[in-house]
């Protein structure tokens, strides 16, 4: 599926990608034939039940995981930066860092002058609300505070493109509200690449410009939508939006037999 | 944006008054408990010994004890004995302790390196430390480096198996988040093994202390002129209990001493465990 509409260039290019994991019973062939490309700037959902290799496709991307077959490009606009920060499911900042430390972490691994780390961590810390926490350490956090901590680290390694693996999953509905807004309000500052995993169709619509719906097991691209809403965007009117409504249910319809399908395959 | 105000009810609400006031009385119940059995133990072992309800031969009258703890404290004798132990103590802790830290962090990381070391260790281990020391003497001989050896080997076990196991509890989300931030071996050892293996580091080496305690003592008997061993060794020789139980005591001391000093370590290099 090409990306005609938008007339970006495509910065992350997906060919033909599967992966298949050795397991108990044999072979699980978690993603299959994925062939995707993503617009430069573009805020790139991915819906599907889990267990359908949505993470499995995001750590491929991340270079963390090779595919078993396919190739990922990720096309390169400056060598000096990184290529991806990932958010990663669950919690992921260093425990025995302060909220600082795990902030400007890429960074201090780069070697960046002090002066820069200074600049751009106080940036993000004070992006994420997390200014006054700056010397806390993540167990005195809440859950919200800490993924903001995942949010700022990502964005200050200043990479050409982000990945985020569910962020706010384990959030309540609250804390992921405001966390949305926050996320869109920071990214709009930049509006680098992004490619964001969900199993919440709510979450795609409010978030993307475009969402690729995934089927259950094995993981292939089942659908691309786009998501009209101009930017920037609020995530309490949008709600309100009657086309959000339309959306999510027309969505919702192409998820729902993929999920019923998942779910009849955990119960054989 | 009010956002960041609602995070704050977060931080550790304060106590209620009349509970504090409560525990607050319990804590020092307890504390006077602690202070007062080890007391009234002495005052009734003081009490047998002058009655001759026990043998002073054998367990002399702690006041007796505290007189001959006194004058050789004065004299310089008990810190030459105590100093020698000490500095053997510390050789054969950094002889033993530095370079298991540095072999369990890197066998935590590599699977290769553990196949390689772990059935050796496993072979090793079980040997009663003290069981090597004649080997041990015929190896270094009668000087300091046998004494240190001993006290390196029972410190070395402890503290590499711990950072083993240190490395391989930590989340492999974090050794994700490293690849994904592209830390180099290096950076990988600094920033995530070594930080996150740390608090099962710090048991491995209070548990090396104690048991270098152990083995300095049995070292100094077989052999030496100086050291806390030597001196509780030397007055069974020439039968001066008094001395003896000054060497025991000074060995508690120094394990309390040591206790207390790796748990205040333990607060300030693991600030994140602290609650
Ligand atoms: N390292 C692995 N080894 C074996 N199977 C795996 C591994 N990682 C994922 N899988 C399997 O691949 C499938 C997709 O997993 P995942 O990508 O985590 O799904 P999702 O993120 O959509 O919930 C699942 O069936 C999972 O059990
Ligand atoms: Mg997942």
């Amino acid at each position: 599926m090409s990306d005609a509409a938008s007339g970006a260039p495509a910065k992350i290019r997906l060919r033909h990608l599967a992966k298949r994991f050795r397991s108990r019973p044999g072979m699980v062939t978690a993603i299959d034939d994925v062939s995707v490309e993503i617009a430069a700037g573009c805020f790139f959902m991915i819906v599907g039940p889990s267990g359908c290799g949505k993470t499995t496709l995001l750590r491929i991307i991340a270079g963390l995981e090779q595919p078993s077959a396919g190739s990922v490009e990720v096309l390169r606009r400056d060598r000096a930066k990184p290529v991806n920060s990932m958010i990663f499911q669950g919690d992921s900042i260093f425990p025995w860092m302060t909220v600082w430390d795990n902030a400007a972490y890429g960074l201090v691994l780069r070697g960046v002058a002090r002066s820069q780390i200074r600049e751009v961590v106080g940036h993000y810390l004070e992006r994420t609300g997390l200014t006054r926490f700056a010397d806390a350490y993540p167990h005195q956090l809440s859950g919200g505070m800490k993924q903001r901590v995942a949010i700022a680290r990502a964005f200050a390694n200043d990479p050409e493109i982000l990945l985020m693996d569910e962020p706010f999953s384990a959030l309540d509905e609250q804390n992921k509200t405001l966390l949305q807004q926050e996320l869109l309000r920071i990214w709009e500052e930049h509006k680098k690449t992004v490619v964001f995993i969900t199993h919440s169709v709510d979450e795609a619509v409010t978030l993307g410009d475009r969402i690729m719906i995934m089927t259950a097991q094995p993981g292939r691209a089942k659908a691309m939508i786009d998501v009209p809403f101009a930017r920037p965007r609020s995530v309490l009117d949008l709600r309100a939006d009657p086309r959000y409504g339309a959306l999510v249910h027309r969505i919702w319809g192409d998820l729902r037999e993929e999920v019923q399908r998942a779910r009849a395959e955990a119960h054989q | 944006m009010s956002v960041e105000g609602a995070a704050t009810p977060e931080l550790p609400a304060p106590v209620v008054e009349a509970l504090d006031a409560e525990s607050l009385l319990g804590r020092h119940f307890y504390e006077l408990l602690s202070v007062a059995s080890p007391l009234a133990l002495l005052g009734l072992w003081e009490a047998s010994a002058r009655l001759g309800v026990v043998d002073a031969r054998f367990f002399p009258a702690p006041s007796g004890v505290a007189e001959t703890f006194w004058s050789m404290a004065r004299s310089g004798e008990l810190w030459l004995h105590t100093e020698a132990s000490l500095l053997r103590l510390l050789c054969g802790f950094l002889v033993g302790g530095i370079p298991a830290l540095a072999l369990g962090i890197a066998m935590g990381l590599s699977s290769l390196l553990r196949a390689l070391v772990e059935p050796l260790i496993a072979a090793t281990y079980p040997i009663p430390k003290s069981a090597i020391m004649p080997l041990l003497l015929l190896v270094f001989g009668l000087g300091e480096a046998s004494k240190v050896a001993m006290v390196a080997i029972g410190v070395f076990f402890p503290v590499a198996m711990n950072a083993v196991t240190g490395v391989l509890e930590i989340n492999r989300i974090y050794l994700d988040v490293g690849r994904n931030y592209r830390a180099s071996r290096w950076q990988v050892f600094r920033t995530i093994a070594l930080p996150g293996a740390l608090p099962f580091i710090m048991t491995g080496i209070k548990l090396g202390v104690g048991l270098g305690l152990v083995l300095i003592a049995i070292s100094e008997m077989l052999g030496a002129k100086s050291g806390l061993g030597y001196l509780i060794w030397n007055a069974w020789e020439i039968l001066d209990v008094n001395a003896m139980y000054v060497g025991l005591f000074t060995i508690a001391l120094l394990g309390f001493f040591f206790t207390h000093v790796l748990n205040v370590l333990e607060r300030w290099l693991v600030p994140w465990k602290t609650r």
